[in-house]
């Protein structure tokens, strides 16, 4: 069985709502059943056969060529399958996602794994904004599984997460871990400011120096036996994090945010 | 335009016909007795069979003001469950608990309502609570303005003004805010929880105007009378939601010494606190003291398990539930000088002992009170439960076994409490007409609405009659609004604009003075922009105003 192929023929002026092709979804469709599925475009609908060339058979194996940045709600939900964005993606990538593995190969937006609840959500390029928060209004974000992103991403990254782990290799923007509830953050590059805004409990751990507001006191250097083990876990995955000479056991331990609970902590490199 | 309905069986109790087979005429929007006898029908629609009523009226529905939006702020989850696509007549929106203003209107309509009412409209954010209801379409709307915690009126009452001079400014205030009745919400309540106070009994004084909600009460009652305006004191009583109100209530029954008063979602108010848990129905004793004033109307309020949201004036009771809220967020606020107002969410579990207890102390006050002219079918929307559940509402009051059946399911602890397995009532179709149309129509002081007879706007249902009552009101066949259709087999087909029913009492210019000088010192508004107009209702060319007699005064 070959990957069932979405293939763009051409980009729409307007965004589209991807969340019909799933693989969860697509289970049991015949291809012609899937070229007739309907997607909102703007205020249109617009079928599968018109924006893509479709091929392949292994709903359980879905992969979206020639991708633009206005595709949202790509893998919306996805339970158990295998999806792959060659090219960008737009807002809402693997929202709510619940099981599975869903890679993008380029840039994603606004919204990206926001709500995920479990799996394993990989970004080639940058994310934008939100990256694993909550929808707005929501309480909680991101509430397990992993997200690695091998390039920057935008403010808010983490914004009311919940559980799990969110990898960034490059840089953080600002508000990076905004109300986390709980969960890890690890950042290897830069953060920008207000860094662990009202965050409640969770680890954020960084590799350079961040500038921390005043509601976050400095702990002292220590040695933590739990980081080699969280450094282990990561070994499986194709990153910077499972590679050994980044991993480090001494840290500079910084408490906060007194202006909320304050059992959070970020945990700096030393 | 000359509509000709043939053959359907009728309900209409503002006339007295009681399922007889008739026909009925619509000329121009209005029900005539015969058309002369050269006049063509433009349109006959033959309703053999079917079940006939006016359109109903919810006369106490949160379908407008600024806690509506904070609502739909508050609970973006709830809409996203439910989004609503736009169609070649409909325009889109979001529903369920607080749905979009457009998306109330289909779904009432839908549901073959014609008319709801915005019982809290502050005087202070009239304005908005108005454009917001214009922009609810089919449905007529009117509201009831909230005194009772203004800080005005209870200047006065410290100052010992007399009744003439309290009449003339809730006269001005209803005119001011466009409203068809006078609100009360825990009366003076909402102003102590400004003075620390946090709770607030009939004969406690506020702790710094030195004025009690029994004063309260009685001089707006008997202003609401004295001013002839014909729908009673509207009132949201002391102490809602608090084991041992029922006590609070009977005593306000009892201390308003006959004058008309209207208690709403008087579920909330009817607990008691025997029992295991302290907490028990009060059902029996208020529909007993509300069977025995013939001076007192109520709406129930039911609550009906699910996802809801609380949306009220009394941000005194809305801060003590704060701990309830589920999702947990809430907001409680003051409104300028004039009330305040709270908003949490609730999810009602029929496994929960006091959720499934509210549940059957609203059922026993329905089947209790005897006059169906005197109780009102409401959820208190969205506070009990979404308006889209009184289909359900309508089979549990109907339909005996399936009411049982439902008390099967929910907390054993619950279902020992209460008397409801051993009530027999059904209501019939002409009793739930009288509650949801001509009782209402009377109730609210609407002239010429929640009738068939000659001379009444056509507003009509036709239902196919249907042993499971559920299914056959959450979907009419047809209904009409002032004589055009808008709703076929419980989709809208067709929309148009209702009207905005007022009051217009009398008042004595002078009272505008003293108002000035308040204003000028105290509010952030100058009186000259407190007062609504009625252009900023009509000027749209959508929106009118219907203006309802008066009683006369002696």
């Amino acid at each position: 069985m070959s990957a069932l192929t979405f293939t763009v023929k051409q980009e729409t002026a307007q965004r589209v709502d991807m969340s019909p092709l799933v693989c969860q979804l697509l289970k049991d469709l015949s291809l012609t059943d899937i070229a007739a599925i309907e997607l909102q475009n703007g205020k249109r609908k617009i079928r599968v056969d018109e924006l893509f060339t479709v091929s392949g058979d292994d709903s359980q194996n879905i992969v979206i060529k020639n991708s633009y940045a206005k595709l949202d709600f790509i893998a919306k939900e996805l339970q158990d399958g295998s999806m792959t964005v060659e090219g960008e993606a737009g807002a809402y990538f693997g929202m709510s996602m619940k099981s599975g593995q869903l890679t993008a190969n380029g840039n994603v937006g606004l919204y990206a794994a926001c709500e995920m609840k479990n799996g394993l959500l990989t970004i080639n390029g940058n994310a934008g904004d939100f990256l694993g928060a909550a929808l707005p209004g929501n309480k909680q974000g991101m509430k397990g599984g992993t997200i690695l992103v091998k390039g920057n991403v935008g403010q808010r990254a983490g914004d009311h997460m919940r559980r799990g782990n969110l990898l960034i290799e490059g840089n953080a923007g600002d508000y990076c871990g905004s109300r986390m509830i709980a969960g890890t953050i690890a950042v290897m590059g830069t953060t920008g400011r207000f860094l662990g805004y009202a965050m409640q409990r969770g680890t954020l751990l960084l590799w350079q120096q961040p500038q921390l507001s005043a509601t976050f006191n400095d702990c002292g250097s220590h040695t933590l036996a739990f980081l080699p083990i969280l450094f282990k876990s990561f070994k499986k995955l194709d990153s910077k994090f499972s590679d050994d000479s980044v991993a480090f056991n001494r840290v500079q331990r910084y408490g906060g945010d007194m202006a909320e609970k304050g059992r959070a902590e970020v945990l700096v490199k030393l | 335009m000359l509509i000709k309905l043939t053959g359907g069986t009728v309900y209409d109790p503002a006339s007295g016909i009681d399922g007889q087979v008739k026909t009925l005429f619509v000329l121009d929007g209005k029900f005539i007795k015969q058309p002369l006898a050269e006049m063509p029908v433009d349109k006959e629609y033959d309703l053999k069979g079917k079940v006939v009523m006016s359109g109903a009226i919810d006369m106490h529905t949160h379908i407008g003001g600024g806690k509506g939006n904070i609502a739909r702020m508050l609970i973006p989850e709830d809409h996203r469950k439910d989004p609503v696509y736009r169609s070649d007549i409909t325009r889109s929106g979001c529903g369920h608990a607080m749905p979009s203003t457009f998306t109330t209107g289909y779904r009432y309509a839908e549901m073959g309502y014609t008319a709801g009412f915005e019982p809290a409209i502050l005087p202070v954010n009239a304005r908005q609570a108005h454009m917001e209801m214009a922009d609810i379409p089919i449905l007529d709307k009117g509201g009831y303005v909230m005194l009772g915690s203004d800080d005005y009126l209870l200047r006065m009452l410290t100052a010992k003004k007399d009744q003439k001079a309290i009449n003339d400014y809730v006269a001005w205030t209803m005119n001011a805010a466009k409203a068809i009745g006078v609100k009360v919400v825990n009366p003076g309540g909402i102003n102590a929880f400004k003075f620390n106070q946090r709770q607030l009994d009939l004969d406690e004084k506020n702790s710094h105007y030195q004025v009690t909600p029994r004063e309260i009460l009685q001089v707006l009652a008997t202003a609401v009378k004295e001013i002839g305006v014909k729908h009673p004191l509207h009132v949201h009583g002391c102490n809602l939601g608090v084991p041992g109100n029922v006590d609070t209530t009977l005593d306000t029954i009892q201390g308003i010494g006959g004058l008309p008063m209207h208690l709403t979602h008087i579920q909330f108010h009817s607990y008691g606190t025997e029992g295991d848990f302290k907490f028990s129905s009060g059902g029996a004793a208020i529909a007993e003291s509300i069977n025995k004033n013939k001076n007192i109307t109520a709406d129930v309020g039911q609550i009906l398990f699910g996802q809801t949201i609380t949306a009220s004036g009394d941000s005194m009771r809305q801060h003590a539930n704060r701990s309830f809220a589920n999702p947990n967020k809430w907001v409680s606020m003051d409104i300028e000088c004039d009330a305040g107002c709270g908003v949490v969410p609730f999810k009602y579990r029929d496994q929960n002992f006091v959720n499934a207890l509210q549940w059957a102390i609203g059922l026993e006050i329905f089947l209790l009170v005897d006059d169906p002219w005197r109780v009102f079918l409401t959820t208190d929307h969205p506070n009990g439960a979404p308006f889209t559940t009184y289909p359900h509402l309508i089979r549990l009051l109907m339909d005996k076994s399936f009411r049982n059946d439902m008390l099967a399911t929910i907390h054993p602890e619950a279902q020992k409490m209460t008397t409801l397995g051993s009530i027999d009532r059904e209501y019939s179709l002409q009793e739930i007409a009288i509650l949801t149309r001509a009782g209402a129509a009377k109730l609210v002081g609407l002239d010429d609405r929640g009738s068939l007879g000659e001379g009444a706007w056509a507003d009509i249902t036709v239902y196919t009659d249907n042993a499971d009552r559920e299914k056959m009101f959450e979907k009419p066949d047809y209904v009409f609004k002032d004589g055009e259709l808008v709703v076929v087999d419980g989709k809208v087909v067709h929309t148009k604009w209702g009207t905005t029913h007022i009051v217009t009492p009398e008042w004595d210019n002078s009272v505008e003075k003293d108002l000035q000088k308040y204003f000028d010192r105290f509010m952030t508004m100058k009186v000259g922009n407190f007062k609504m107009s009625n252009d900023e209702i009509t000027e749209d060319g959508r929106g009118s105003l219907t203006a309802h007699t008066l009683n006369r005064v002696s």
